[in-house]
């Protein structure tokens, strides 16, 4: 049983760490009133650049190329958004495509039909005395983005609440206009947040093809960044409940890949189709539960006007 | 320039922006003469192959790929109208694809089992198809109005829910079809039977269908819908200002919801023709994200359903052309680019009208409408 609970939270913990960093961009980019349904786009971006940077340089540094990617195409975004106030949900939608199509292309022309040869992955890193230990030793052989996973989102959080920066991001996605009374830059704040939300979300992208696979799949992320927007949604819109969120999506995920393989007999009860819509289906009922103007920003996706009331 | 023209000029330049964009891509990952030999193997493969033809070739030839480009812009015109449809009423439909996949899995069900002429088997497994997707779109109309869950949110859940409930689950397990004889590997549900099937409107020249006529009947009812008809207007008032149309008297949250459910059954209706039309089953998946696609085809047609119609057109074109270009090792989907680019560029519309206006000022009127879309 302990050997199951183990295996189980391992795999959790290895594959979480892309939901994270995708579901904590979303909330950094939401947070600023910058809606940001492409983070399916910029992860893509990510997975790609850092899966081909890998084959230059030594996998860290393509970790911080994938994520560079992941910011350039939310850069685009924040230049249609924030300079020319475009509907960000179209401009979102057009970057999810234009990476859904561009990835494949650039996949095909640069490595023809077999994909990318694979690449050294992150390096995963034992904790000395915490293998041993039972259940708590999942925490050990990961790599580092898995560490990375476990705190950022707590250090965002006292970001977001106890910082003069962090006041200033949740103004400028509730109330803008009085963040410009007070004389600061309404869209210098946004395009922070939403480039930022593209780094994290560069790094989701990253992790999944230097870390959690060795090359870049060509369906990647294949979902995972709207499942990061249902953390968001359930975690609402605040990093820590993201954070769990995307940890419970994970978890529910590793549990139904592992109960597929080890008890087939299950799966002809509870079919896998069922079990792969419930993060979605409890995102809908929590929604539909507590309604959604309580926890999301007030001027999320409204562009900012400054003559406007 | 008359007002229609400019209205539609921002559109026309972002896709020939996208085109030049894309050429250059192949040109640099390959070599010029790869891309211009893909781009005309692409435009054949759309409007028909006229070189072969006027050579003495047969008319298969020419029908062959208008066809398919015609069935592929009947998919993308109808999910173009449930995007339009929505944005009417205020409203971002994320989810035509969920729509479009209830639909398709519906046409699929009542044209394998229902037995009864086809002049009741075809429009009962339309009808069937345009209430599986009204009802999917259906409840994120029911959450937006009640709950105020955005719907920008719920369509995108409720895509997923789709996608895995249907491909993972019904037509993989309860609704497989059964194996019979040598067909032991077959994937999807059971084919439809042949009084299902959308006859074709050429023969063996090509598989141009009913799907078509009916695509563009759709598009002009809707046309007509928004335009001569008072639930239309009082849609279109909803949509631009909810609370004046309040005020007017109109029934808003009645107009929010019929408009919604009216754009899940034209993304129903898409999911009909692709399988009453062209595939005879539900596939295993349903092949390209049309749905998503619908976004791009609405916003490129400005919102409008016979621009939409025009957009579909040439997309068609180049969607069914685009299975062509793999001859020269370019993947089928680049047409997908090109449509993804160009939706990027209309998306910054405002930047275009700024472009234009520089150069036209002293003939252009102020304040150019802006692109009806619903702020999120």
């Amino acid at each position: 049983m302990l050997e199951v609970l183990h295996s189980l939270l391992f795999s959790t913990l290895d594959a979480a760490p892309a939901l994270v960093f995708a579901a904590l961009g979303a909330v950094l980019s939401e947070r600023a009133g910058v809606v940001d349904v492409g983070v399916e786009g910029m992860m893509r971006a990510g997975a790609f650049c850092a899966a081909v940077a890998a084959l230059a340089m030594p996998t860290p540094l393509a970790v911080v190329v994938g994520m560079g990617a992941g910011a350039g195409m939310a850069a685009i975004h924040g230049w249609l958004c924030i300079r020319w106030r475009s509907d960000q949900v179209v401009s979102g939608m057009a970057l999810n495509l234009v990476a859904l199509a561009g990835g494949t292309f650039l996949l095909e022309s640069l490595f023809g039909p077999n994909g990318t040869p694979p690449i050294t992955q992150l390096s995963r890193w034992d904790i000395p005395g915490l293998a041993s230990v039972p259940v708590l030793g999942a925490l050990s052989g990961h790599a580092a983005p898995t560490y990375l996973a476990l705190l950022v989102p707590f250090v965002f959080q006292g970001l977001l609440t106890r910082t003069p920066l962090g006041l200033r991001l949740r103004a400028v996605g509730d109330k803008p206009h009085a963040v410009a009374t007070l004389g600061l830059s309404v869209p210098a704040l946004r395009w922070g947040a939403v480039v930022g939300g593209g780094l994290l979300a560069g790094l989701g992208g990253a992790v999944l093809s230097t870390a959690v696979l060795d090359r870049f799949e060509q369906h990647t992320p294949a979902g995972l960044g709207f499942m990061a927007l249902a953390a968001m949604v359930f975690g609402r819109w605040t990093p820590v409940g993201a954070f769990l969120a995307a940890l419970f999506f994970a978890f529910g995920n590793a549990l139904r890949i592992g109960l597929a393989s080890s008890a087939p007999h299950l799966m002809d009860l509870v079919p896998q189709g069922v079990l792969l819509a419930l993060p979605y289906l409890m995102t809908l009922v929590l929604l539909g539960l507590q309604g959604q103007r309580s926890s999301a920003p007030a001027a999320l996706g409204v562009p900012f006007e400054q003559e406007s009331r | 320039m008359g007002e229609r023209a400019r209205q539609a000029l921002p559109s026309v330049l972002s896709v020939l922006l996208a085109l030049v964009l894309c050429w250059i891509a192949i040109a640099m990952t390959r070599d010029v003469d790869t891309a211009t030999r893909a781009y005309l193997q692409m435009f054949w493969g759309g409007v028909g192959n006229w070189p072969a033809f006027l050579d003495g070739g047969p008319v298969s030839a020419l029908t062959r790929p208008l066809g398919e480009a015609a069935m592929k812009a009947a998919l993308l015109t109808l999910t173009g109208l449930s995007v339009a449809v929505a944005f009417k009423v205020g409203l971002f439909n994320i989810g035509a694809q969920g729509q479009m996949i209830l639909g398709a899995l519906a046409a699929a069900v009542v044209g394998a089992q229902l037995n009864v002429p086809a002049v009741l088997h075809i429009p009962a497994a339309l009808a069937a198809a345009a209430l599986a997707g009204g009802t999917w779109s259906g409840i994120a109309a029911a959450l937006r109005i009640r709950r105020g869950v955005h719907e920008v949110i719920s369509t995108i859940m409720l895509n997923w829910v789709a996608v895995s409930l249907v491909d993972n689950w019904l037509v993989i397990g309860p609704l497989k079809a059964v194996a019979q004889g040598q067909q032991s590997s077959i994937t999807g549900t059971a084919e439809i039977l042949s009084s299902a099937q959308l006859p074709r409107l050429l023969g063996d020249l090509s598989r141009l269908n009913l799907g078509f006529p009916l695509a563009l009947a759709a598009a002009v009812g809707v046309d007509l819908w928004l335009k001569r008809l008072r639930v239309g207007f009082e849609t279109r008032a909803v949509g631009l200002g909810p609370e004046a149309a309040r005020t007017a008297g109109v029934p808003v949250a009645w107009r929010t919801g019929q408009a919604m459910v009216l754009a899940g059954a034209m993304a129903g209706l898409a999911g009909a023709v692709l399988v009453l039309g062209t595939e005879g089953r539900y596939p295993g998946t349903l092949g390209a994200p049309y749905g998503f696609d619908g976004i791009a085809i609405a916003l490129i047609g400005n919102n409008n359903p016979l621009g939409l119609t025009v957009a579909a057109l040439v997309f068609g074109v180049l969607r069914a052309g685009g299975t062509r270009m793999q001859l020269l090792g370019v993947h089928k989907s680049f047409p997908e680019l090109i449509q993804g680019l160009a939706l990027l560029f209309v998306a910054g519309r405002l930047i275009w009208l700024a472009v234009l206006r520089r150069r036209t000022r002293p003939s252009v009127a102020p304040a150019a409408p802006v692109v009806e879309v619903p702020r999120a």
